[in-house]
């Protein structure tokens, strides 16, 4: 799994010259590698072929219009946890304690959430606890997959199999992405509970505490998908 | 005994219980703690604050920890005030607070981006040229390369690029166009150095160097209010927050001070418990209107009616009846009302000319000095005109009376003159003034009443030079113009109620405002100034300051303030908060920001006029100058407004850019070769027409500015008026331009500007932007560098709301592979050194300048307009043109300038605003401080600017507001020129001396310098026109007062001599489309209000994900419920509004909150999020200057004359945006356009 995990880390890598002269190498150890079933490696292959004959600059276009510039396409893995919020600081500074704690430090100019970082950190530790983290960034890797999959992006490939090396189903986690953006849909997601006063809401019924409980339950449903 | 060794003496144990038991004290381990403690602790605070364009100037504590930036909090060590008076902290805001994480945001840019294509051919080209400039030359000189990457601006098709790449292309790029084209087609556009002032100067200090062009902001955002400049000679000059806790009446007017000034509220909320009160005028329910004790809300745009009314009122009350002391004399002494203005008999009526001058006199009054601009008053003691002291003609060439002490100036005794000469009059006349009122506008509604009012006025017969001449007194001319009766006879309201222009009852049709509610407000306004001594404020804003005519509502309010004596004075005055962001080290800053230590003068150039000559919308142009002409104007004045832009600049009123229509590198050479000074060349040159200037034909290639560097600016998601012609002409990109130009529609062409079919597209061969976020502007450009925010720089950062100077600090370094502003350009700048060689060399660079305003220039022409291109007069560089300087730049040694500060200082020295210093002591300090190059060449031994830091200390060094040395030797400028001792202001803080360190430990409250009108002082907040009161400055105007009436031609052709009302110009752009292009729903225009909104301005931008959710999540529009019901729209439909200036894409707010007639959009909201494909133009939505086009108003133009002469963000043509109607419908059909765009950009 850990050449596998790898190579993933260098295809989801800005596709600059550095990394296209590490293409061949890539593709014979994955062609070494047996930790994906031979019909998803051969999508990766495919990939990597597409990427040594692609025009270059169209391949770095491509790249950017994907990643650079869509927030839902971020490869920084706590955009789509945090987003924009306090928390992501503490998150990355605790991803960063965890590379520390395998004695490795980040030589790149990049945070400690970037997807192919991550993936070659996990390629350098025990392959049960990198399936460990790979398992728990899944729900992430199943969102990015399926918006990937409705562009039909061939990275959508390297998803799939990142989520097979998690032993995940794609088919199954696809659904998880609801794709309803109907404007009942929408008000469904955003509705708040109506607030109703009187004897069955007064606090000493324990009332207001019966609401505040609804809504702290209804918080944490929604906190914290950790990787 | 064991009982003995169980019992302690010395010790207790840790484990017992207490609290009756109830608690128990135990022993185990603590550990869990730690993950509370870890989640809180942070290895180092920084102080930093927001500086997108905001005046907040707030303190906020950044946390890092591990290197990455973790939270923030706002800080609370701002020096205290006063007692009495509250402290400015806390301050912040939720836009503020939500700023940290965009650091690390999914927004943020990361690596400097070129546009595929362009990349892909420069590669290309660069392997077969060799030579960068070659190279960059062989893509933009083949038509076929050079349309291939501009049609494709917008649509995507980035690739990263790295550093020395991305430098290079453009630093190739600019030593190309400098040596083709010439340096003056190398532009920059930044705005608002206040908030960040080492990043603005890091572009201008580069772009000086090379002879680019630094272009202006503040007239262009439409935030400049001309009125200031012609009442004050100031740009703006405004009250800190603090000061609004001084007044004792508030009014706000169309400012909505607790979303827009969140930080400052405060002040606002406090001075109402202390008992002021507060009246708020705004045509919708805004949140200022609920902290009001009135709210009166006029139709949008008719503020002037309503403002005039109340200065009827307080005319009639205050003055007529002499019933405030305090006001007559503040009047005569510090407003030009006592002056004497001429009466000229026209087409048989009389019409105030303009102001009588000593040299109208045959014996010029015994003025031997500047006589042309010297104006008079009557003394009342003896009745004789007499010239008195403090106006403009004694600030140059003679010093010491330029003062408002008012005293004769031939015999220097005190003068007391005559406000009116109702009771002194050798006669009456009925004197004719321009009524605009009745014109019609198929929105605004008008009254009935004549063009041309007859008034009648008290007049003295004056003997002058030509002949006897009836003169008037401008306080007399203003009564008469706001209908007051005199007793006099003829026409005049007796009662408020009378329909007569501008009474009440005549407000009341055109601002649907009750008439007693202006009397009661206007009443007790000057009540309470009168009780207070001035302590009445007026806080005003762009709701009312975006107009075409604008100025009238300004000034009509600005005349309220001076006719009760409250500009000046402490809780009085004139509070506009539009943009005006005070860069309060101004004078330290501008040798660093133009290279003034290097070369004088630099180019500079006035946005507004610029940007519609270059991007072409006066092609479009459907403002006709009779619509706007006054009924009293010479017949034979005409022309289209880009006609009257290109005779401003030709009179070197107005600057230009690029100057000439061949290289400026050219011209001194072909001078000598000609065996002529460069001057008189081109003056020859000129006339025969051999050389023309670049603004009669601003669509030849030879003229198109070239090269555009775009940083700290959203130019094209925000602040591009005409944006769908900036896609066109400008950029030659996909556009939803609706209009077809003059020559497709047969209109009437302009006259001195050559007309080319078809239009150019695509003028730019590069645009440059520097942001740290994938702004509008940046999807639109060539080049995108990643720039560091606000927690990874060192800068500085000031405001004109509250008095202290702040810091920007790297907390981490900038993140991925952004860089500093001041480190880019300075990358820049080496490589264009670098590239120099066989290209440029040393090369004289001749400069136009216009005639400064604050320099001996401003006295150029003294009366009427004169144009030497048609004959009229001689081309007389400085006086009848522009100046005329050849600059000698040594283009290879750009970068050793770049990094070193200049010879200039210590040979020329240092100033600003009029007044001059010698700074060899602060170059000597500085030498020792930032270190001197030891390398050989020009900056050998110069002090060094290597950091931002390092260039931080110069600016703080040379400013006097930060270095008490400096502010005590420029206040000793000053009183040379006055005549009096002002030192005293800073004499307690000479030797005060800040450091950008100093400012990192705590904010700094900046010390008084002339440079300003108000003081920093523990007894006073700032005001403005402080000095000019309590230390008798003049202003910096014609008569050195605040100057009600304006006297240039111009602005008597244009009816603006005094205030008055005027509708909303009709810009015509609904009728072409209305009902034309149908989806099936109903249709309606309404007004356009694009005000500023509380989820994305000034702090952050709308971008940001957290203020997204709490408003609507992309571009909104706001409705009221009335105007939504006629068109069957519902709250959150898709709505789109258009005209022929193209389209926008919205969802509808339908709220109570809105005004019948109008919509609101917030400024903006960019494209980048959630914005659906347009039915009209079938491309993605647009914003909100999707719709509409720029159109300049030739009063602003003027120049050459004392206050109204050019100066860089302080006076010009202004980009006005609120006389807009837009169609709104509600969308059949809402497409993403999620589909691949038409071609892939990369190819």
């Amino acid at each position: 799994m850990r050449p596998a995990l790898k190579v993933m880390a260098l295809l989801l890598a800005y596709p600059d010259e550095k990394v296209r002269r590490m293409l061949p190498e890539a593709a014979n150890a994955l062609r070494r590698s047996n930790a994906l079933r031979p019909p998803m490696r051969a999508g990766i292959e495919a990939f990597i072929g597409d990427l040594l004959t692609v025009d270059p600059l169209e391949a770095e276009a491509r790249y950017v219009d994907l990643f650079d510039r869509m927030r839902s396409l971020s490869l920084h893995l706590f955009e789509h946890v945090h987003g924009d919020s306090r928390a992501r600081g503490q998150a990355m500074v605790d991803l960063g304690a965890l590379y520390r704690r395998h004695g490795l430090e980040i030589a790149a100019n990049e945070l400690p959430d970037y997807l192919p970082l991550f993936l070659e950190f996990l390629a350098l530790i025990p392959e049960d606890e990198a399936r460990e983290h790979l398992v728990d960034s899944a729900e992430i890797l199943a969102a990015i997959h399926g918006r990937l999959a409705k562009r039909q992006s061939p990275y959508a490939g390297l998803f799939a199999a990142l989520l097979a090396l998690a032993g995940r189903q794609t088919g199954a986690v696809d659904a998880i992405e609801n794709d309803d953006d109907s404007p009942e849909a929408i008000d469904r997601a955003w509705e708040e509970a109506p607030v109703s006063f009187g004897p069955e809401g007064a606090p000493n019924e324990g009332g207001s505490c019966a609401k505040a409980a609804a809504m702290l339950s209804r918080m944490h449903a929604t906190k914290d998908m950790v990787p | 005994m064991s009982h003995f060794l169980d019992r302690l003496m010395f010790f207790k144990r840790n484990v017992e219980t207490f609290s009756d038991g109830h608690g128990v004290v135990t022993n185990e381990p603590r550990d869990w703690e730690d993950a509370y403690r870890q989640r809180w602790a942070h290895d180092r605070v920084v102080r930093s604050t927001h500086g997108t364009n905001c005046t907040g100037s707030c303190s906020w504590k950044i946390y890092v920890k591990g290197g990455i930036v973790t939270w923030e909090t706002q800080q609370t060590d701002y020096p205290r005030t006063r007692p009495d008076m509250p402290n400015h902290e806390p301050r912040g805001c939720s836009r503020g607070a939500s700023y940290s994480w965009y650091l690390y945001s999914a927004n943020r840019l990361k690596y400097p981006m070129v546009r595929g294509r362009l990349l892909r051919m420069w590669r290309e080209a660069k392997a077969k040229a060799g030579d960068p400039v070659a190279a960059w030359a062989s893509i933009v000189e083949d038509p076929a390369k050079a349309k291939s990457y501009r049609s494709v601006r917008g649509l995507g098709g980035f690739v990263r690029a790295n550093w020395a790449e991305a430098e290079e292309i453009v630093a190739a790029a600019n030593v190309y166009t400098a040596k083709t084209f010439g340096p003056d087609r190398i532009i920059g556009f930044s705005p608002i150095p206040a908030m960040s002032m080492v990043s603005y100067a890091a572009g201008t200090r580069y772009l000086s160097l090379i002879g680019g062009v630094a272009m202006s902001f503040y007239d262009w955002y439409c935030d400049l209010p001309p009125s200031s400049p012609q009442t004050w000679g100031e740009q703006t000059d405004v009250p800190e927050s603090a000061d609004w806790y001084n007044s004792t009446f508030l009014i706000i007017w169309g400012s909505n001070v607790p979303q827009t000034r969140t930080p400052d509220a405060h002040f606002y909320t406090e001075v109402r418990y202390k008992g002021t009160k507060s009246v708020v005028i705004t045509p919708d329910y805004s949140e200022a209107s609920k902290f009001a004790d009135l709210w009166l809300s006029p139709k949008q745009g008719t503020d002037a009616a309503l403002a005039m009314a109340m200065g009827h009122v307080i005319l009639k009350e205050f003055h007529v009846a002499g019933r405030s002391d305090y006001f007559q004399d503040y009047c005569r002494r510090f407003t030009d009302m006592p002056f004497l203005v001429r009466l000229i008999e026209k087409d048989g009526r009389y019409v105030p000319d303009r102001f009588v001058r000593a040299s109208d006199f045959a014996d010029n009054r015994g003025e031997t000095n500047n006589p042309d601009w010297k104006p008079l008053v009557i003394d009342d003691a003896t009745g004789w005109a007499v010239v008195p002291t403090g106006s403009v003609g004694f600030r140059w060439g003679e010093q010491g009376k330029w003062n408002l002490e008012m005293r004769n100036a031939a015999t220097g005794v005190e003068v007391h003159p005559k406000l009116t000469l109702v009771d002194a009059h050798d006669d009456t006349l009925a004197v004719a003034f321009p009524y605009f009122g009745n014109r019609t506008h198929p929105y605004f509604a008008g009254t009935t009443h004549p063009d041309v009012l007859m008034r009648t006025v008290p007049v003295k017969r004056l003997a002058l030079k030509d002949g006897e001449t009836p003169v008037a007194t401008v306080f007399d001319l203003l009564a008469a113009n706001y209908g007051v009766d005199r007793g006099l006879g003829g026409e005049a309201a007796r009662s408020y109620d009378d329909d007569v222009p501008y009474t009440p009852a005549w407000q009341e049709r055109i601002t649907g405002v009750k008439r007693q509610h202006v009397i009661a407000t206007a009443r007790e306004f000057a009540t309470n100034a009168d009780k207070t001594r001035g302590k009445s404020m007026i806080i005003l804003g762009a709701a009312i300051n975006h107009w075409y005519h604008g100025d009238m509502i300004y000034r009509a309010i600005i005349n309220m303030l001076a006719l009760c004596g409250c500009v000046g004075q402490s809780g009085g005055g004139w509070a506009h908060y539009v943009g005006q962001e005070k860069l309060r080290p101004q004078t330290g800053w501008t040798p660093l920001a133009f290279a003034l230590d290097w070369h004088r003068p630099p180019r500079q150039m006035n946005s507004t006029s610029f940007f519609y000559a270059h991007t072409d919308q006066w092609r479009y142009e459907s403002l006709g100058i009779k619509e706007i002409l006054s009924p009293l104007a010479d017949k034979s004045i005409e022309g289209s407004l880009i006609d009257f832009n290109v005779r401003a600049e030709r009179m070197g009123w107005l600057p230009s850019a690029p100057q000439f229509d061949i290289n400026p590198l050219k011209v001194a050479g072909d001078a000598a070769a000609a065996g002529k000074e460069p001057a008189a060349y081109v003056v020859e040159a000129l006339k025969s027409g051999r050389l023309k200037l670049a603004c009669e034909d601003p669509d030849n290639p030879r003229n198109f500015p070239r090269n555009l560097f775009v940083w700290r600016s959203n130019l094209l998601g925000s602040s591009g008026k005409g944006h769908e012609y900036f896609l066109k002409h400008l950029l030659g990109t996909q556009h939803g331009v609706q209009g077809k130009d003059l020559g497709a529609e047969g209109g009437v062409k302009p006259q001195e500007v050559a007309w080319h079919d078809p239009a150019p597209e695509g003028k730019l061969d590069l645009l440059v932007t520097i942001d740290f976020r994938m702004s509008t502007t940046c999807l639109y450009s060539d080049i995108v560098l990643p720039t560091a925010t606000w927690y990874e720089k060192h800068d500085l950062n000031t405001s004109d709301m509250h008095p202290f100077i702040h810091p920007l600090s790297a907390a981490v370094d900038p993140v991925w592979e952004s860089r500093s502003d001041w480190n880019i350009f300075k990358g820049i700048a080496r490589r264009f050194s670098e590239l120099c060689p066989g290209h440029l060399g040393v090369e004289k660079d001749l400069v136009l300048t216009p005639l400064m305003h604050d320099a001996p220039a401003e006295l150029g022409q003294p009366f009427g307009p004169r144009d030497w291109r048609k004959g009229e007069c001689e081309p007389v560089p400085g006086k009848t043109m522009p100046a005329i300087a050849v600059v000698e730049r040594d283009y290879p040694n750009t970068y050793k300038k770049f990094t070193a500060l200049g010879p200039l200082m210590v040979k020329v020295g240092n100033g600003g605003k009029g007044i001059a210093w010698n700074t060899e002591a602060e170059v000597k300090h500085l030498a020792e401080l930032n270190g001197t190059v030891a390398e050989p060449g020009p900056s050998q031994g110069c002090p060094r600017i290597e950091t931002d830091i390092d260039a931080a200390e110069i600016i703080l060094t040379l400013a006097p507001e930060t270095n008490g040395h400096v502010a005590v030797k420029a206040w000793a400028a000053l009183g040379k020129a006055t005549g009096r001792e002002h030192t005293h202001l800073a004499r307690a803080r000479e030797d005060e001396q800040l450091r950008f360190r100093d400012l990192q430990a705590q904010p700094r409250k900046i010390i008084s310098s002339p440079t300003w009108s108000g003081i920093e002082s523990e007894k006073v907040s700032y005001t403005a026109g402080y000095t000019n009161v309590h230390e008798f400055i003049p202003w910096r105007t014609l008569t050195g007062r605040q100057q009600l009436y304006q006297d240039h031609a111009w602005m008597l052709a244009f009816g603006e001599g005094l205030c008055l009302y005027k509708p909303p110009v009709d810009t015509k752009t609904i009728e072409p489309m209305m009902n034309r292009r149908s989806n099936g729903e109903p249709e309606i225009a309404l007004n356009f209000i694009t005000p500023h909104q509380k989820w994305g301005i000034h702090s952050t931008y709308t971008d940001n994900l957290i203020m997204l959710t709490m408003s609507r999540g992309g571009p909104i529009v706001w409705l009221s419920e009335k105007d939504a019901a006629k068109i069957g729209v519902e709250d959150n439909d898709w709505i789109e509004a258009f005209n022929v200036n193209g389209a926008l894409v919205a969802r509808a707010v339908v709220s109570q909150r809105v005004k019948e007639g109008m919509v609101l959009m917030y400024h903006a909201q960019e494209k980048i999020v959630n914005v659906p494909g347009s039915e009209i133009t079938g491309a993605r939505g647009g914003i909100h200057n999707s719709v509409t086009r720029t159109c300049p108003k030739p009063t602003h133009m003027i120049g050459g004359y004392a206050q109204q002469s050019w100066g860089f963000n302080y006076h010009g043509t202004i980009g006005t945006n609120r006389d807009e109607f837009v169609i709104v419908r509600k969308m059949a059909k809402v497409d993403w356009l999620e589909g691949p765009a038409a071609a892939a950009a990369a190819e």
